[in-house]
């Protein structure tokens, strides 16, 4: 069973990942104190470590600086009260994966654990061609095609369809999308997701064909292909 | 609206200070009074010399005609003679009015022949001059005069001595006026001065105190107590919404992930499965309030130019307009893009890429079906404007300045839904950058328009008679007026 260390001094917080997490089918475990979580993630395999910005003994920027000199790629999901950019961006200099400001939503939390570790999984194949049941799109020359006929995409919803592709079977949450495609981190309101969101689908999947792209309620959005 | 600069310095003039005001009302009264004394040192010496000089007269008419009447007039002829003053005045006429000898050769008017001591009036006489005429027992008349020369001396010397002190006394008055006030005026410039970042919403300034205590003094101390108290009251109400914010964000989480579970349990098509999916749309809407009120303040506490970057405007409208055109198309409206070459300037792209995503969003959202947006980028004399302007209902022009300022709901469709802070997030960004924030009336519809250069404080602060300004202030005042307009 994967094993993912959760460093936080919240013990509520640490819960809610916890339950979340095992629920999900991993093993957690859990470290209070910046000291101990830093013995840990250096010490033992994880397949993920969320990782609070705020810790006593060792601050979480150290601990992810020390990870990475050490050579550990672990994807790391930072957590953190903290929601100014540049605290955003001083978490991702360091080295950490992402990052996910508190309070946040459970879903959002494990989408984006699970999108990391498939990252992690898929680091070292640079695929150029991306495909999902009969739907499968050129990186390169940018053609778009669901068994056999061609797609005319937009940029922007070649830029969408390639994010869902790229993370197929998981679940993409409104925010996730919004900044992998959009490069920016604000709420622009569910409707606007879901309205490119429309557009794309309209094209990918036409009426009498098996839908591709799925709404999960209450979260967002997946690419699952029926084999 | 507060009052610009400009009105709050043309009230500071030297002449309205008190200490002039003071010097100037003693000047006036210290002149009235030296007038009034001088005026009655004349008149009781004139009085004096009044008399006088009826006895003189007197006692001359009685002695020319004491003597015989055939000498009489060789004694004129030689009291004349030896008068070298040249105040004694004789004449001597035949009963019938006929001159007969002295220097009075006619007979002066309204001078009945009684020896009564009356004022001689004629051109060769001096005001106040004193005379009498009577009749000799043998039928001539004499008339015998006194010239008022040291009257009219002393009357010269008074208003000389008038002008002279009241002169003094005006331009002394005037100066230590002015130099009694340029102190007080100075302390009320700096003052001014230092109360002007207050006014912009910086509660954290204070007005300078001397180590005086005087009037003003006691003033900016009442004043900066005051100032401590808001400041306090007001962080404190800022901390308290921001914690509430961050306090609710979490249990509300928790509360949305129960819905979702218990959501996930149960069958679609199930009635409560609906209900339950309503339930998380309102946490959803309840959550992403909180988190707008946070990120307004994160954009408020934020350094000011923590962020900035050379901002190419164009492309980031292009940007905001390929975001927001599918959702236009979706409400049946067009939106159009209408860029001018504009030079690229020093922003947070970021901050306002979602400040223009709102108002975006906000046209599209008041927009009815079939109507239009635009999205300009103009070029002033200043840098570049930009417009989002919409063929809605349009803001009356009252509501404004409330809108911005006080997020404010208006008569607006109560369906549409919003968090209400939209523009107060807006103004939070155009704040940081110094930029100008307008709404204005589009015949039909709404302009809001950004002038994306940094205003000169006299510039923005400058009295708005038609757009509505946005101007600095603490977001949270905001927070608390009138319900919500727009997201």
């Amino acid at each position: 069973m994967p094993r993912i260390l959760c460093i936080e001094d919240d013990e509520t917080t640490a819960r809610e990942i916890i339950s979340e997490f095992t629920a999900l089918g991993f093993e957690v475990e859990w470290a209070a104190d910046g000291r101990e979580g830093l013995v840990k993630a250096v010490s033992e395999p994880y397949a993920a470590i969320t990782l609070d910005r705020m810790l006593p003994s060792v601050d979480g920027l150290t601990i992810v600086s020390v990870v990475r000199q050490a050579g550990i790629d672990t994807p790391i999901l930072m957590v953190s009260a903290l929601s100014d950019v540049d605290e955003r961006v001083k978490g991702l200099r360091a080295g950490g994966d992402d990052y996910l400001t508190k309070p946040f939503q459970t879903e959002e939390l494990s989408a984006r654990l699970e999108v990391l570790l498939r990252r992690q999984r898929r680091a070292a194949a640079r695929e150029t061609v991306l495909a999902a049941g009969d739907l499968e799109i050129d990186l390169i020359t940018r053609d778009v095609r669901r068994g056999g006929r061609e797609l005319k995409l937009l940029p922007t919803e070649f830029k969408l369809l390639e994010l869902l592709l790229r993370n197929s079977g998981q679940v993409l949450t409104r925010s996730m999308i919004f900044e992998s495609v959009w490069g920016y981190r604000f709420d622009p309101g569910t409707n606007l997701i879901d309205v490119h969101m429309g557009r794309l689908r309209r094209k990918v999947d036409p009426p009498g064909a098996e839908p591709l792209i799925h709404t999960v309620r209450g979260s967002g959005y997946a690419l699952r292909a029926v084999r | 609206m507060r009052s610009a600069p400009s009105d709050r310095a043309a009230s500071l003039r030297l002449w309205r200070t008190t200490p002039f005001r003071l010097t100037a009302i003693y000047g006036v009264v210290f002149a009235a009074g030296i007038g009034a004394l001088l005026g009655l040192i004349y008149l009781s010496a004139a009085g004096y010399l009044t008399r006088q000089m009826d006895e003189i007269v007197l006692g001359e008419a009685r002695a020319m005609s004491a003597g015989r009447a055939e000498t009489l007039p060789g004694r004129i002829v030689e009291a004349e003679a030896v008068d070298r003053r040249k105040v004694n005045y004789y004449g001597l006429f035949s009963a019938d009015g006929v001159w007969i000898t002295g220097n009075v050769r006619d007979m002066p008017p309204k001078l009945p022949a009684d020896g009564r001591p009356r004022e001689l009036v004629g051109r060769r006489f001096q005001p106040g001059a004193r005379g009498l005429a009577t009749q000799l027992p043998w039928g001539e008349v004499l008339v015998v005069g006194y010239d008022a020369k040291v009257l009219s001396e002393l009357r010269h010397i008074i208003v000389e001595s008038l002008l002279v002190s009241g002169g003094v006394i005006l331009v002394l008055g005037l100066g230590l006026g002015a130099a009694m006030s340029l102190g007080p005026l100075q302390r009320l410039r700096d003052v001014q001065r230092a109360s002007e970042p207050i006014l912009d919403g910086d509660l954290s300034a204070r007005l300078p105190v001397s180590p005086r205590g005087d009037e003003i003094d006691i003033l900016a101390h009442i004043s900066n107590t005051r100032l401590a108290e808001v400041e306090r009251l007001l962080g404190e109400v800022q901390n308290v919404g921001n914690n509430v914010a961050h306090d609710l964000r979490t249990p509300l989480n928790r509360l949305r992930a129960l819905l979702y579970r218990a959501g996930q349990g149960i069958d679609e098509g199930d009635p409560r499965r609906a209900m339950l999916e309503q339930a998380l749309k309102e946490a959803d809407a309840l959550l992403s309030r909180f988190r707008a009120i946070q990120r307004i303040a994160e954009i408020d506490r934020r350094g000011r130019r923590a962020g900035f970057a050379e901002v190419d405007l164009a492309a980031l409208l292009q940007d905001v307009a390929e975001l927001y055109e599918p959702l236009a198309e979706d409400a049946g409206q067009t939106l159009t893009v209408a860029l001018r070459p504009a030079p690229r300037i020093q922003a947070d792209g970021a901050l306002l890429f979602e400040a223009l995503s709102n108002l975006v969003a906000n046209a599209i959202k008041f927009t009815p079906t079939g109507g239009r947006v635009w999205l300009r980028l103009a070029t002033m004399p200043g840098g570049p404007r930009i417009e989002v302007v919409d063929s809605g209902p349009g803001v009356p022009e009252a509501e404004r300045d409330a809108v911005l300022q006080r997020f404010y709901r208006m008569g607006r469709d109560e369906r549409v839904e919003g968090s209400g802070l939209g523009l107060s997030m807006v103004a939070a960004v155009i704040r940081l950058h110094e930029f100008r924030l307008s709404l204005d009336d589009a015949h039909p519809g709404l302009r809001v328009a950004i002038d994306a250069w940094p205003q000169t404080r006299s510039a923005h602060a400058a009295p708005e008679s038609g757009p509505a300004a946005a101007r600095a202030r603490p977001w949270i005042l905001g927070l608390f007026a009138a319900p919500d307009a727009v997201s």
